[in-house]
């Protein structure tokens, strides 16, 4: 039964072998990828691992690929030959997946995001699921699931919105004419200092930035680290509004000072 | 006082109380500080508690390992001179169940206010924890829940005099030990030159009969790597 010919000089039992590598080579990819996740969950990074996954199971794909070649009889130099034919066939119909593979591989190398960034890429917006060899996946912030070939992601204009460890967000708060601008600061730049995140250094700025039609315009600008800079900025501007108002000053709203040129009769003069 | 303690527990302390009692047939962990509070059900048999000053970075979030003691005053150190001062530094207070080890993190509280800050720069510096303290040629009086005191060992390798007016700390190596009078330790920093410096903790208490506090990341079980600090973005 296993010396069965079942192609050429290829018996069944050749044929079972090869399965078995491939089989092999399966299960211990799976294994390996475990113990890795598992053993090196706290000392690399998630991108780095997930690299390294990549690169041993690609290794250990190609060498049971090889092997099960052998024990088919397949001469290697003719496989690699027609693989050479096939790739330069591949290659010209698909240069596009090329140039994403090409892609991949910088951004691998150079790192301009990792896995869990918030990032803008192509004006898509969200979370960095994934990083692979053509395209990278991105989580929109309502949920959605993006994927983004790689030379998309490495020729257009990116922006990582997590790449520094700080980041900034300003406010314009805009006070009464009649109200004391030095107090307002004052009480601005403590409101900073309570807050455990609004960072020491780089240091906020509290100043009058200009005179608008119906309220002095405050600015203030604040740093913190970036993963606190979001939840930091929905709560300081209502902390800001409420301890102004504690102490007297109001937030101002638009309104007109009208002039008439004529004094103004009352209705009860005009039926006098 | 820091310490064990037997279940059930009524600590009051000013500025914070802990209380465990027991609630039905469950142990229920009650902590009070400032206007923070903390409830917990405790499933277990472990009959004690251990209260242990612990590294100064968990409140309000564990965000960083590194501790920044900017001083009050300016600091100039002569050139290859070795000099001894003393720093005020924050607590924060670990509150572990125990019986034998290992230990488990129940609560971590402060009665400090934190703040952060950052040194160096946006894309290569570090967050730390920001502390303020003058510098003090005696160990100063503190708080005993609230401060404890560094004594800091500068050396200054450069052939200038220096100004200092910081000390970065990776506070994961931090040796912290404490007696009935005050939480201290002892750490050094040997400054290279004008802009580079290298800070470490020492592991030896500023007293002695002090007891060691029982190191977080210990108890956390946190894979460290180095223990010192290199400040390579100015002093």
């Amino acid at each position: 039964m296993l010396n069965k010919v079942v192609w050429g000089k290829i018996t069944f039992f050749h044929l079972l072998v090869a399965v078995v590598i491939l089989l092999a080579a399966i299960l211990i990819t799976k294994i390996l990828a475990l113990y890795f996740r598992r053993f090196l969950k706290n000392r690399v990074s998630k991108d780095h691992l997930q690299l390294i996954i990549k690169i041993v199971s690609f290794t250990i794909y190609t060498i049971a690929i090889l092997s099960a070649f052998a024990v088919l009889g397949l001469k290697l130099t003719g496989v690699l030959f027609g693989g050479a034919m096939a790739g330069i066939i591949i290659g010209f119909a698909s240069q596009s997946i090329v140039g994403n593979f090409i892609a991949g591989i910088f951004l691998i190398i150079e790192k301009p995001i990792k896995i869990g960034d918030q990032v803008n890429i192509d004006d898509m917006t969200g979370f960095v699921e994934d990083i692979r060899i053509i395209s990278t996946t991105i989580r929109t912030y309502d949920g959605l699931y993006v994927r983004i070939p790689n030379q998309t992601v490495f020729t257009t204009k990116m922006v990582n919105y997590v790449g520094n460890i700080v980041r900034r967000f300003d406010y314009m708060v805009g006070i009464r004419y009649s109200d004391d601008a030095d107090k307002a600061i004052d009480i601005i730049k403590d409101v900073i200092e309570q807050h455990p995140f609004a960072l020491k250094k780089p240091k906020s700025l509290v100043y009058v930035d200009n005179l608008g039609d119906n309220a002095v315009n405050i600015i203030v600008r604040i740093w913190a680290p970036v993963s606190e800079w979001y939840k930091l900025k929905q709560v300081m501007l209502w902390k800001i509004k409420v301890t102004l108002e504690q102490a007297g000053i109001e937030i101002a709203f638009p309104q007109r000072t009208l002039w008439f040129a004529n004094e103004l009769k009352s209705r009860s003069g005009e039926s006098d | 006082m820091f310490g064990t303690y037997a279940i059930p527990l009524n600590l009051q302390n000013e500025g914070f109380s802990l209380l465990i009692e027991k609630e039905g047939g469950l142990f229920v962990y009650k902590r009070e500080a400032g206007r923070e509070k903390k409830e917990q059900v405790i499933l277990g048999d472990k009959k004690r508690i251990l209260i242990n000053p612990v590294e100064p970075l968990n409140n309000p979030k564990d965000l960083s390992p590194y501790l920044d003691i900017e001083f009050k005053r300016i600091l100039t150190i002569e050139p290859g001179s070795n000099r001894k001062v003393f720093l005020k530094f924050p607590l924060e207070m670990g509150v572990f169940l125990s019986d034998k080890k290992p230990f488990d993190v129940l609560d971590i509280f402060t009665l400090t206010k934190p703040k952060y800050t950052l040194y160096g720069n946006p894309r290569n510096g570090v967050i730390c924890k920001y502390w303020e303290s003058d510098i003090f040629s005696a160990p100063p009086p503190v708080e005993y829940y609230r401060e404890g005191v560094m004594e800091l060992t500068l050396t200054n390798t450069a052939k200038e005099w220096e100004e200092v007016s910081k000390a970065i700390f990776n506070a994961y190596g931090m040796k912290i030990y404490y007696n009935d009078k005050m939480v201290a330790m002892k750490a050094e920093m040997r400054v290279m030159n004008q802009s580079t410096a290298e800070t470490a903790f020492l592991d030896s208490p500023l007293q002695n009969g002090m007891k060691k506090a029982l190191e977080l990341y210990v108890a956390k079980k946190i894979p460290i790597a180095t223990a010192k600090f290199m400040m390579r973005e100015g002093l």
